[in-house]
């Protein structure tokens, strides 16, 4: 009951906190709009348009907002020591953890919401036949994300290192998985990298729903890894969330994470 | 018992920060923890906590493990930091709200700003807050709960002396509802005045533990009378007894002495036998600051232990900050 109740304020602080940080607002907000309108810019007059450019604008939108929003409101509040004061209340790191996530869940929601109402109304973007299937798909996205920015959160020292960490791993996320550019647009090898990042799996789904109209049960293997991602990614941030930064993680911590997550790709790799 | 310690010893690396510390605190009153920089102090109270492992010996507080049981233990004490740490862009009735989520029991979060007086900043920002304001949030936070044992790390330091007065009746408040209030602090005169008992760290050691009085007594150091007399005054009687005459001007003597009482008792007598006539007396005695610094390393050896400290979060040793947390996981 407590865990609950305490999760659901930890929950409530947190997105009254995004609510009164302007910064915060246009980082969530704004942003992904700026996104909209390059994007717009750029692939307008290419053949299938917008419409077939939002699945990876959606996926990057989704992406940035899960990881860097719950990685640096977990590294700041770990530098201010928020996180060192909760660590004397019997609250446990995983209310502290499953709070940021609602509160990334519900910030990066509103921003696609956002964009993709300004993407129908002034792009006249085609959704497929069912809205609800890309909201399915984004979801399952948004659960892959969320723990990654957790174990960066978790990984980055302080604010100084996080935006390094965070950009090393941004890039070739948005990059290699035919979010930012048509995956054919890459060379075989590094097509076959791409397949070992979730966010090759939500770009295929949204595709699959939103621009060949197909069902969800036909993303199945999409649908199935970035499940499964999530399950795993939230699992390894159980070895190494932190309360205050002069914990060490450790290699060995570090190492476990990092070999957990490759496996799963890999599988999926030598699968498919 | 509302803290035993036995034997309690926590090394950061080749560091020793707590030296075989026994500590006995029964329920009821204020307990002060005074120590230079570098004696241990925060290092004890975050093991008190449940923030640190010790590295040997006993801890058990308020019938808990703190290294085991610390969420358990967490129900029943309240804790206030070193630093602050509040969420800047919530309001003192969010944070405390918020809080008190955190607890099987809670009081009402509007009774809280009442006793910490805050009532009328319960809508603002807490960025918006003064330093004295967001100590008595920070303390606050830790009363959510009305936990029968509270530690308080450095509640007053740097604030101004009508916030630490402010600060000073909220402790003596909660002393009056019974409950125990263990806190460290630099000011010996808050000790003194606040506190029933006093417990002395240095080098990670108990040095000296009793009541302010019982402490002052017990000093080495010396009483100062000053005499002031018309007539020709012979101060022989009082050197019999012990009495070093610092000072000699006209009229105006100073002198210091161990044993005051005799001192006087001759004074008495010199005043019976001499044709002087006593025109002004004052007497200083040893205080807490005295005992203090007699108990503590010389000044010079803390500025070295403060430096040590100072690189480090929560004052513990620079040299050994990640050590120090390794075996917390």
């Amino acid at each position: 009951m407590i865990a609950i109740r305490g999760t659901l304020e930890l929950s409530r602080a947190y997105l009254l906190k995004t609510i009164r940080s302007p910064s915060a607002l246009i980082w969530t907000l704004l942003f992904p709009q700026v996104w909209l309108i390059l994007f717009a810019l750029i692939f307008r007059n290419l053949p299938g348009g917008m419409s077939a450019r939002m699945p990876g604008l959606f996926t990057i939108t989704a992406f940035s907002g899960a990881f860097f929003g719950v990685a640096y409101s977990l590294v700041t509040e770990r530098e201010q020591g928020i996180l060192r004061r909760i660590r004397v209340t019997p609250a446990t790191a995983t209310m502290v953890v499953i709070g940021n996530a609602v509160r990334s869940l519900v910030t990066v929601a509103a921003s696609l919401f956002m964009q993709g109402f300004i993407a129908r109304l002034a792009l006249d973007v085609d959704f497929g036949p069912a809205v609800w299937r890309v909201a399915v798909v984004l979801t399952f996205g948004v659960w892959a994300f969320v723990p990654l920015g957790l174990i960066m959160g978790s990984a980055a020292k302080d604010m100084r290192s996080a935006p390094a960490i965070g950009n090393l791993i941004f890039f070739p996320m948005v990059f290699m998985s035919g979010a930012a550019l048509p995956l054919q647009m890459l060379p075989g090898w590094l097509q076959g990298f791409g397949r070992m990042l979730p966010t090759t799996y939500l770009v295929q789904a949204l595709e699959g729903v939103m621009v060949r109209g197909e069902g969800l049960s036909q993303q199945g293997l999409p649908l199935a890894v970035m499940l499964t991602s999530g399950f795993i990614a939230f699992g390894l941030n159980s070895l190494l969330f932190r309360w205050e930064s002069t914990q060490p993680l450790g290699a060995k911590r570090i190492g476990t994470a990092l070999a957990g997550l490759m496996l799963l790709y890999v599988i999926v790799v030598l699968v498919t | 018992m509302s803290i035993r310690t036995q034997s309690l010893t926590k090394t950061y690396g080749t560091t020793e920060a707590l030296h075989g510390v026994d500590l006995d605190i029964e329920p009821g009153g204020i307990i002060g923890l005074l120590g230079p920089n570098g004696a241990g102090k925060t290092t004890l109270v975050e093991v008190l906590e449940g923030l640190r492992t010790p590295t040997s010996g006993e801890v058990s507080v308020m019938g808990f493990d703190p290294t085991r049981e610390g969420i358990a233990l967490r129900q029943h004490i309240g804790a206030q930091l070193q630093a602050t740490h509040i969420p800047d862009d919530l309001t003192p009735f969010e944070v405390l709200r918020l809080f008190a989520s955190f607890y099987e029991r809670s009081v009402p979060v509007e009774d809280v700003l009442e006793r910490v007086n805050l009532k009328g900043k319960a809508r603002e920002l807490a960025r918006n807050l003064s330093g004295g304001q967001k100590q008595r949030l920070g303390i606050g936070m830790a009363l959510i709960h009305d936990p029968a044992l509270l530690i308080f790390d450095e509640p007053t330091a740097g604030l101004d002396p009508a916030a630490r007065r402010q600060l000073h009746e909220i402790i003596l408040n909660l002393k009056e509802r019974g409950r125990t209030i263990l806190f460290t602090t630099h000011y010996i005169e808050e000790a003194e005045k606040l506190c029933d008992r006093v417990v002395i760290l240095n080098r990670g050691q108990v040095v000296a533990d009793g009541t302010p009085l019982e402490l002052v007594r017990s000093s080495e150091g010396q009483s100062t009378i000053f005499i002031d007399v018309d007539g020709p005054f012979d101060p022989a009687p009082l050197l019999a007894v012990g009495a070093e005459q610092q000072e000699g001007r006209g009229s105006h003597y100073r002198f210091t002495a161990s044993d005051s009482t005799a001192v006087i008792v001759a004074l008495g007598e010199v005043l019976r036998t001499q044709p002087v006539t006593l025109t002004d007396m004052n007497m200083r005695r040893p205080t807490l600051e005295d005992f203090y610094l007699e108990m503590v390393d010389d000044p010079e050896a803390a500025e070295l232990d403060s430096e040590r400290e100072s690189g480090a979060t929560s004052r513990e040793p620079a040299a050994s900050a990640a050590e120090m947390c390794k075996e917390e996981r």
